[in-house]
């Protein structure tokens, strides 16, 4: 019995000594996890290449000290990360340091906290992240820049970092401070970023006849983005607001379309286009695919881009000449149903320089296809490139939900007028009415879109986005078509648009050498005490003459 | 650098071992025996607590002290007493005297407190990037504790070794190695009741073992008299 219950004993001994063993290996094994201190989440500035130049942020890894700006001149920044807010940023520092390639250890600018609420300082703000993005897209810059937002945490390093310098000690490997490390693999290319176009029909009245031979109106709209950080591009207005106006107005209409008294006689295309940053590529290949008899019967089509933030103010560009007679026709309608929405509403033309690679406005592919197309927009001239294309001030507080409303409400009415032929003072969409526009579903729409960054090539072919925008388009048109294509030639991307950043507050060699002498002289004092105390003084200054040769020992 | 911060607290922790054996005439009379005898014991004992932690206390689901339980808890600490005992008294040791006999039982004692509770912290901690005072501090509690069990083991020695001792004396010597043998709990009493910050307890701990080690030297010394 004894011998059995002694042997239960060892069992569980052993057991445990398993378990504690095994807890041990567990603590090992979370080394690299309870390392950190502080992870945050940053955003990489974007890595292209156009047509085989660099341009961005070449490198991803990080490892060096924090440092915040003003530095002493002619300090040396190659082995720091410079700390910047964009509220306080210093641009001509910044400029300077770009455009003269002069080397940095790293770039990480805080962005103010994407708050839903309109705070006094955004239009400052806007414009300076404006200006941030232009320098930073066009430059090459060889050092990893990333963006990350402000927080408590970046605020009290911010203060510490200030505080020792102002003691007279820039925060380096021998004075302490901060240090920030991303440890990514290598960015690597992004083999043919593919680009997704969708397209959805309603079927005019075809009566006997065949609808193919319907004359078709289409309403297009650019949904992808381009910005400073990938990964927070969201493009509230540019062009997700567009993309919302489209998908109110083919709710609308496949409500009218529903029923046969009130179907037009016009087919409704809906096309949501990709590559809209890069010279409207994706409405290039969208409008190859169309079968050349199919394209013959496209009327005309309205591009719909920035139509967010209108101050009440909207522009119809077009490419051919405003005397052009079909263009009077439809510039007409609309702005007499701009007049009654109390919108000032006028005609900008610019012409096409086939020579030019440039394609300012997504208009201009169908116009090099010989249809008819115009776009509107609140921005009265044509952006430069890769601008206006959802960067990283157009969030969701510089649109509002009454402009793309307005603008639904005027697209729709004046369709509306076209395709029934009706005269003035007829309102369809009326707000009493059940054709009102729906201010709650843009809403919805806008919050959407501005959740979710949409930067083509580094969308997957099944992305959510990608499928709800499909499913949505399905609900109200039918022969919903997915088309993809890739992305021609001149880009080249790089991935890793995001990264875990840790901080670490780490102490400097000087401090770990007075601790070595702090922690050596205390245990001479201890150990000459001790022997003082137990052997007595004699003893110690005995162990010190011992006489060196007693190492020597004689073979 | 981080390497050479593990250096520094390795030192500061387990170097005031090492340098007592070597100063004291520990050293001289060969007592390793003697220490790794009780290390033995302490990893034992330190298992024996483990069960019985087990065993009879619930997880906290807050950070509230339950009287009931600290009080188990201390009950528990008492072991190290019992191992100390077993260390002391039943273990059969080379014929050295019982002077240093307690020494080299406290000092063993120590250092295996030090080896298993430390030094695997130390070794996931130290080398970390980031900068924390907590590895230093707790080097300072490992001396602190070097002198605790130090007097500790020599009370132990008095109460249970020495014979002919002053019978004034007794209660006093019995009431400070209660006080020695409650001293984790008061400490982790004030770290988690009283909610003290981690500085604040070591410096009560170092100051508190400081006391205790001169007390006991003192009534060491008092009964070592009569024999003379």
């Amino acid at each position: 019995m004894a011998g059995r219950s002694s042997g239960g004993g060892g069992d569980t001994m052993l057991q445990s000594i398993n378990s504690i063993l095994a807890l041990m290996l567990i603590l090992v094994a979370c080394v690299e996890l309870c390392d950190a201190a502080t992870v945050v989440d940053v955003y990489r500035l974007i890595q292209y290449d156009l047509s085989g130049a660099p341009f961005g942020s070449r490198l991803s890894g990080l490892n060096h000290h924090a440092g915040v700006y003003p530095f002493a001149p002619g300090a040396d920044l190659s082995r720091t990360v410079v700390l910047m807010p964009v509220r306080e940023l210093n641009f001509t520092f910044l400029q300077d340091y770009i455009v003269n390639k002069k080397q940095l250890g790293g770039l990480l600018l805080l962005l103010p906290p994407r708050s839903s609420e309109k705070t006094d300082d955004d239009v400052t703000i806007r414009g300076t992240l404006i200006e941030l993005e232009r320098l930073l897209i066009h430059s090459t810059i060889p050092y990893p820049v990333y963006f990350a937002f402000e927080d408590d945490k970046f605020d009290d390093i911010l203060s510490d970092i200030r505080r020792s310098d102002n003691n007279g000690q820039p925060a380096s490997a021998t004075t302490g401070g901060y240090k920030l490390v991303i440890s990514t693999p290598q960015p690597k290319k992004i083999p043919s970023p593919s680009i997704t176009n969708i397209q959805g029909w309603l079927p005019g009245f075809k009566g006997d006849g065949d609808t193919s031979q319907l004359p078709t109106i289409a309403i297009v709209a650019s949904y992808d983005t381009f910005g400073a950080a990938p990964a927070l591009s969201v493009g509230s207005d540019g062009n997700g607001s567009g993309v919302v106006a489209l998908l109110e107005i083919a709710r609308l209409f496949s409500r009218l379309y529903s029923n046969p008294k009130t179907q037009g006689r016009y087919n409704l295309l809906f096309g949501l286009t990709s590559g809209g940053p890069y010279n409207y590529n994706g409405t290039m290949k969208w409008l190859k695919s169309f079968d050349q008899r199919i394209r013959e019967t496209i009327d005309h089509a309205i591009c719909l881009n920035n139509v967010g933030s209108l101050n009440n103010e909207l522009w119809i560009h077009v490419s051919k000449p405003p005397e052009n007679a079909y263009i009077k026709q439809v510039f007409e309608g609309m702005s007499e149903v701009a007049r009654e929405l109390k919108i000032a509403f006028s005609i900008k033309q610019k012409k096409i320089n086939i020579s030019n690679p440039r394609v300012a406005w997504e208009h201009e592919q169908f116009s090099r296809s010989r249809v008819t197309a115009f776009t509107l927009s609140e921005l009265s001239s044509a952006p430069e490139f890769l601008e206006s294309t959802g960067g990283l001030n157009d969030i969701r507080t510089s649109v509002d939900e009454i402009s793309v409303t307005k603008t639904v409400k005027l697209v729709a009415e004046s369709l509306a007028r076209h395709i029934y032929g009706q005269g003035k003072n007829t309102q369809i969409f009326s707000d009493d009415g059940s054709l009102a526009v729906n201010s709650f579903y843009i809403k919805l729409w806008l919050d959407l879109l501005s959740r979710t960054p949409r930067v083509a090539p580094y969308l997957s072919k099944k992305d959510s986005l990608l499928l709800a925008l499909k499913k949505e388009l399905s609900d109200h048109t039918s022969e919903v078509i997915i088309q993809h294509d890739v992305l021609d030639g001149m880009f080249t991307f790089y991935d890793s648009m995001t990264a875990k950043l840790n901080i670490h507050q780490v102490a400097s060699v000087t401090f770990d050498l007075i601790l070595l002498l702090a922690v050596g002289s205390y245990l001479f004092i201890l150990y000459c005490f001790l022997v003082i105390t137990t052997r007595g003084l004699d003893d110690l200054i005995g162990i010190f003459k011992k006489p060196p040769s007693r190492k020597i020992k004689p073979n | 650098m981080t390497v050479f911060h593990f250096f520094n607290c390795a030192i500061l922790t387990f170097g005031p071992h090492a340098v007592y054996y070597s100063a004291t005439p520990l050293s001289e009379y060969d007592t390793i025996g003697t220490s790794v005898k009780a290390f033995i014991v302490y990893f034992g004992t330190t298992l024996f607590k483990l069960f019985c932690l087990a065993t009879f206390l619930n997880v906290p689901e807050n950070d509230s002290v339950d009287l009931y339980q600290e009080l188990l808890k201390a009950i528990i600490g008492f072991t190290d007493i019992a191992g100390i005992y077993f260390v002391l008294t039943q273990l059969t040791h080379r014929n050295i005297s019982q002077n240093h006999k307690f020494q080299a039982v406290g000092l063993g004692w120590a250092f295996a407190d030090s080896a298993l509770h430390r030094l695997l912290p130390l070794w996931v901690g130290a080398r970390g990037l980031e900068f924390t005072w907590e590895h230093i501090l707790q080097g300072l509690e490992a001396n602190a504790n070097l002198v605790l069990n130090l007097s500790l083991a020599s009370l132990g020695s008095l109460m249970w070794i020495r014979k002919n001792k002053p019978r004034t004396l007794i209660p006093i010597i019995y009431l400070c190695a209660g006080i020695l043998a409650t001293m984790p709990s008061i400490t982790s009493y004030l770290r988690r009741g009283l909610g003290w910050h981690l500085t604040k307890v070591i410096g009560f701990e170092l100051c508190s073992s400081l006391t205790m080690a001169f007390i006991s030297w003192q009534l060491f010394s008092v009964c070592q008299k009569p024999t003379n």
